[in-house]
């Protein structure tokens, strides 16, 4: 797991993260999300819609800021980070399209504040996967998905570009 | 409040703070509000230029123009985080031994003229073009980047791209004294960007000579 500080907002904690391979109960934790288990207090995110460690950030710090100000568009700080990382306003399209699926084999565990060792103890007996490093991240995207969602123009190839054009999608959406 | 900020710069409608974000270093630019405008009117007034700015630059990205990307848009606070351009400024550029070589030059205009042209191309009108909103980037060894959309706003219009081209032409010349053959350059290349960039610097032509005419009854 990694955890990060939120250098705008320090009073709400640290942007905690741990990434998962070969997860082997989705549907469970796709029913624990659909029946809003008070039991599941962070967020899972598909991993293959993740370019960047900084796209999971910038999407968590934005969900920080607006849980203080009482303006989250979603339910809970949760689901907001997943909404936040589509440029979409469709709740439940992007919910949908960021979360976790049946079939879904790769995830990131995402929570803002609290204690670290509880929190890694928490994602670690919630999700049975393979914890594995950041570094893993690069081999389970899907760049055609990626690309659709964040509708990258084909003449973006470098990854250090890509990477822009996701975040300014993200950054532009409460404000477009 | 901006926690471990930088003070960069303090203008008339903005600070600009260093600061860091998201495990990287960014950019804040704060506008505030002016006290004597009234207070909601204002607060709507100030919002909606933050907002305008985040749009012009996320346009500009969206066309591939090399602009800053935005990162967080915070309309209760007036702020906008984006990256943090390593590099110095065109103005500063221009004074150090590099910079007064002719290559050097050419090579820098045809970058501004380049990146102007297409900025118009998708109806960008940047409202204040000076030597300091244009960066170099030293990551890609010098290319130029436009930043400070803080006048910016969409317009379809030739005259409003002229002035633009004007304003940049007056900051040339008040700034960087024997730049003639630089500008001549920046138009050239922007001549062979733009869509409509005949047109624009035949309406160029007319706005200089309405400034003239301005200069010598002023
Ligand atoms: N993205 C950036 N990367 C690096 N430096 C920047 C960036 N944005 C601004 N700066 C620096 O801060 C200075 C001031 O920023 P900017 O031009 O946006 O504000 P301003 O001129 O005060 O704004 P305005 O004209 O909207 O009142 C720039 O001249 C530049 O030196
Ligand atoms: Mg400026």
């Amino acid at each position: 797991m990694e955890s990060y500080p939120i250098d705008s907002l320090p009073t709400s904690g640290d942007i905690h993260m741990a990434c998962f391979t070969a997860v082997k109960n989705a549907p469970d934790l796709k029913e624990k999300l659909q029946n809003q288990d008070k039991s599941l207090t962070f967020a899972m995110v598909e991993s293959n819609l993740i370019m960047d460690v900084f796209q999971l950030l910038v999407a968590a710090t934005k969900a920080a800021h607006d849980n203080k100000t009482g303006k989250l568009a979603t339910q809970t700080v949760s689901s907001e980070i997943i909404y936040n990382l589509s440029p979409s306003k469709n709740i439940a399209e992007s919910l949908k399209r960021f979360g976790i699926k049946e079939d879904t084999t790769s995830l990131i565990a995402v929570k803002i504040g609290g204690n670290p060792d509880e929190i890694m103890e928490e994602m670690s007996r919630t999700v049975s996967g393979n914890l594995v490093s950041f570094s893993k991240l690069d081999q389970e995207r899907d760049m055609t998905k990626l690309r659709q969602y964040y509708k990258i123009d084909p003449k973006v190839t470098e990854d250090k570009e890509i990477l822009n054009w996701i975040i300014g999608a993200i950054a532009m959406k409460n404000v477009q | 409040m901006i926690y471990n900020a930088q003070l960069i710069k303090q203008g008339a409608e903005a600070k600009v703070y260093l600061a860091p974000f998201c495990q990287r270093q960014a950019i804040i630019k704060e506008r505030f509000t002016k006290a004597y405008r009234h207070p909601t009117l204002d607060k709507k007034l100030t919002s909606r230029r933050v907002v305008q700015e985040a749009r012009c630059l996320s346009r500009c990205q969206r066309a591939r123009i090399d602009t800053p990307t935005v990162y967080m848009v915070d309309t209760e606070n007036y702020l906008i985080y984006m990256e943090y351009i390593e590099g110095c400024s065109v103005r500063e550029y221009l004074v150090t031994p590099e910079g007064q070589t002719e290559a050097a030059q050419t090579k820098v205009a045809q970058d501004i003229g380049r990146a102007l042209g297409l900025m118009h191309n998708i109806d960008v009108v940047h409202g204040d073009l000076t030597t300091s909103n244009l960066l170099m980037r030293n990551e890609t060894g010098g290319s130029v980047v436009l930043i400070d959309f803080g006048l910016s706003y969409v317009s379809q219009l030739i005259e409003d791209k002229a002035v633009d081209l004007y304003v940049l032409e007056r900051a040339f010349s008040s700034t960087h004294p024997n730049t003639e053959v630089m500008f001549e350059q920046i138009l050239k290349a922007y001549g062979e960007s733009g869509k409509a960039s005949k047109q624009i610097l035949k309406k160029l032509e007319d706005v200089r000579m309405r400034g003239r005419k301005r200069s010598m009854l002023g």
